[in-house]
This record gives C-alpha cells, structure tokens and sequence, in this order.
C-alpha cells in the first residue's frame, strides 16, 4: 500500500528542493560578517620572526654584494633625501609610508630574489619586514644594523687587538678590502675623530626586476 | 584548513589519484542519469528535456554556496581556490562554437567520453571530430594566437566585476536558476513530448 503522506509530500518535491536552495544562499547573505586572519596567522609570525634567517650581517651582504650575486635585490625604506645622500650599491627605494603602494607590489611579492630591507638601523626595516610578511610575501629579509652598522663594520671597521684570534684579523682584512670595494678607501691609521669619513657618493644603480606571473597548471575539462 | 594539499593535509601526489577518483565518480553518475545520449542532451535546446539545465546549474549552486559554508566556518580559504584567467574574446568564440557543437552534435566534451565508453558509434564520430578540431586549431594557432592570448581580464569572478558581496551574487544566482527551472518546466509541457 502506498503511503499516503509520502505521496503528498514527494509530489511537492520539487519547490521543498528549490526552496532548500533558496534557504541555503538566503543564509548566505543573512550571515555576520566578520574580519577574517587570512593566510598569516600569529602562530605563523611569530615562527618567522624567532627565525634567525630573517636577519643577514652586513659582512655576508658584502661578500654577496661583491661575488656580484644576482639573486639579491636590496630595498632602501628610508626617505627619498636619505637615498639620494648614500645608499648601497643596486639598492632601490621604496619609502616606509609606501610600502603597501600597489606600485610597488611588483618588486616586494615575488619569489626569485632574496630581499633584504634596510634602513638607518634595524628599527624601519624590521617593521616593513613584518608588514610585508602579513602580506604573505616571500624571500624576506633585514640587513643586521641598517645603515649604521653597515658603516661600522664594512666601511669604517674596528682594529682588532693583539689578543684577537686569527678570524678577527681575517675579518677586519676582509672588511676592509670590501670597504675599497665600495669606494671608501681606509688607510690603516685611520683617526677616529676622521668622521664623517668621505662617503663617496655610489650612483645607485637601479635593478629592475622582471614581475613574472606565477605559471599556474591550468585544469582540463569541462560538462 | 583546506584546500587541503596547498596547506600540507595530503600530499601533492594525492592530486592526480584524487583527479582520477573525481573522473570515475562523475563518469559513471553522467552515464546513469542518462548524459550519454545525445537526444537527452540536445532535449535542452529543442525544449522537450531540461535535464541538463536543472543538473549543472544544481551542481554549480550547491557547489558555490557550500564552498561559501566551508568558508564561513573556516574549513577552507576561498582566496586559496584557484580562479581560471579570462579571456573575454577566446571565451566568447569557444563558448560559441562550443554551443554549436553541443546543439549540432548532441554531445559535450565531456559526455562524449561517456557514451564512447557505452559504444555509440555517434559519440565516436564526435570524438574524432573533436581531434580534427584540435588539429586544426593547433596548425592554425598564429592565426587564433591574437584571440588566444588577447583581451585578457585576470582571474576575475563576478565579485571583482559588481564589486558587490560574493553573498549577494550567489543569492541572485539561485533567484536566476530558479527562475530559469520554472520557466523550463512550463516549457516542456507546451513543447511536444517526444520519445527517446
């Protein structure tokens, strides 16, 4: 025997089916709208920040920055005047207030170059460096000191002393001859009283950096 | 969470086993609501079956407004969800001779396969016809090239082009779909019954 009400209702099918639809994208529209953590979470952060990597020393960047690698693009975020009096060799400029330009997007969210940010000290880069990664972007990193510590350790290094070890020596003939790379030549008796030292102005180069889309696979098929 | 291989739940290998599992199950649920004949397909155009309206706009709505569950939830991040490119013209001119053929052949793509699987020597004919087309597009890709790779838009959706909620969209879809199957309804009634 058939039963009734199933009948009843299964002849209806049709509209409980539609209005179902029609329910399910009403709650859609009717939901709270609420700010979403998309992709970084803190969790995230803070693994990146406690990662030692984010840092590279000045020594390194020189080292890489005379073996001419190509895999480096130096970003100045002090202010335009800033850039225009010193910078380091191939660095471009992208001020700390226009970080986020969308102008920009092109040179900081891409994945084939190792960024390294810098400015005075490590206090502007590091707060673009945590901006940038909030937007999610890759190869980060901050130059150990800015600026400053660049001067301090590349262009106007400090005379180990006698008690010093091999390396220390080693380290100080190597920044020193990195020192001459970069257009400062320091004679070994140098006073301290000397600074400002002559700061030779490098004429930046200006890298420019190919914005390659990302190749994504493109998914076959269809009905 | 999801998707769940970008975010590490399975591994990358996973996708092509996945794929393969996905092409079976839609294979097989083509074939058994009777997708492989191409009356049944065609009945779309002439008004005698809207099978094939009611079932892929079903598909996209239930698909759409769950995603957009998933989401609200957080079980998966829409932003991560790969957007196909537009190309305003390409896709204008393929969705055309795509219709033409669906109309004149009784088959897409897809469904072809499926009754090439069942043994219609007509799907057959429509498989090699679609190998000629590749044939041809592809010796005669520096004429389409312009076509091809021009007036391209992005990976837009809807929502980059209303610039109005993904919610709203969606609402105004399922109105549309709706719509659309009530109006079909009353069509095939008025259209002759035919047999198939």
């Amino acid at each position: 025997m058939i039963n009734r009400n199933l009948a009843k209702i299964l002849s209806k099918r049709y509209i409980i089916l539609a209005s179902l639809l029609f329910v399910a994208a009403l709650g859609l529209v009717l939901l709270p709208s609420y700010q979403k953590n998309e992709n970084v979470t803190a969790e995230h952060l803070l693994a990146k920040v406690i990662n030692p990597e984010r840092y590279i020393t000045s020594d390194v960047l020189a080292d890489k920055l005379i073996l001419k690698d190509p895999s480096i693009l130096l970003i100045d975020v002090r202010v335009v005047s800033e850039y225009e009096k010193y910078t380091l060799p191939g660095a471009i400029n992208i001020p700390f207030d226009s970080i986020l330009n969308p102008n920009y997007e092109g040179y900081l969210n891409q994945d084939q170059y190792d960024i390294v940010l810098f400015s005075n000290d490590n206090f502007k880069a590091d707060q673009a460096w945590l901006l940038l990664n909030r937007k999610d972007y890759k190869n980060l990193h901050v130059l150990n000191g800015g600026i400053n510590g660049w001067y301090h350790t590349i262009l106007n290094p400090p005379k180990p002393t006698e008690d010093m070890p091999q390396e220390a020596f080693e380290l100080y003939n190597f920044r020193q001859a990195a020192a001459l790379y970069f257009g400062v030549g320091i004679k070994t008796k140098v006073k301290k009283e000397a600074t400002p030292i002559p700061v030779k102005k490098v004429v930046p180069k200006k890298a420019v950096v190919p914005v390659v889309k990302k190749k994504k696979r493109k998914p076959e098929g269809g009905c | 969470m999801g998707p769940l291989i970008p975010n590490g739940f399975l591994s990358y290998e996973w996708n092509i086993i996945i794929a393969v599992l996905i092409g079976l199950a839609f294979g097989f649920i083509l074939e058994a609501s009777g997708f492989s004949s191409s009356r049944k397909l065609a009945g779309v155009f002439y008004g005698y079956d809207f099978a094939v309206l009611k079932v892929f706009f079903t598909a996209a709505l239930v698909s759409v407004i769950g995603l957009y569950y998933m989401d609200y939830l957080g079980w998966i991040n829409m932003s991560m969800l790969y957007v196909h490119p537009t190309y305003l013209w390409g896709a204008i001119i393929g969705g055309a001779i795509m219709g033409i053929g669906f109309v004149a052949g009784g088959f897409c793509p897809g469904t072809s396969i499926c009754a090439v699987a069942i043994g219609k020597l007509d799907a057959w004919v429509y498989v090699i016809g679609i190998m000629i087309g590749i044939l041809i597009f592809s010796e005669a890709f520096p004429i389409f090239e312009k076509i091809y790779n021009g007036y391209y838009l992005g990976n837009i959706t809807l929502v980059d082009s209303f610039e109005l909620p993904a919610s709203w969209i969606i609402l105004a879809v399922t109105l549309l779909a709706l719509v659309a199957f009530f109006v079909s309804d009353i069509v095939r009634k008025r259209v002759k019954k035919v047999f198939y």
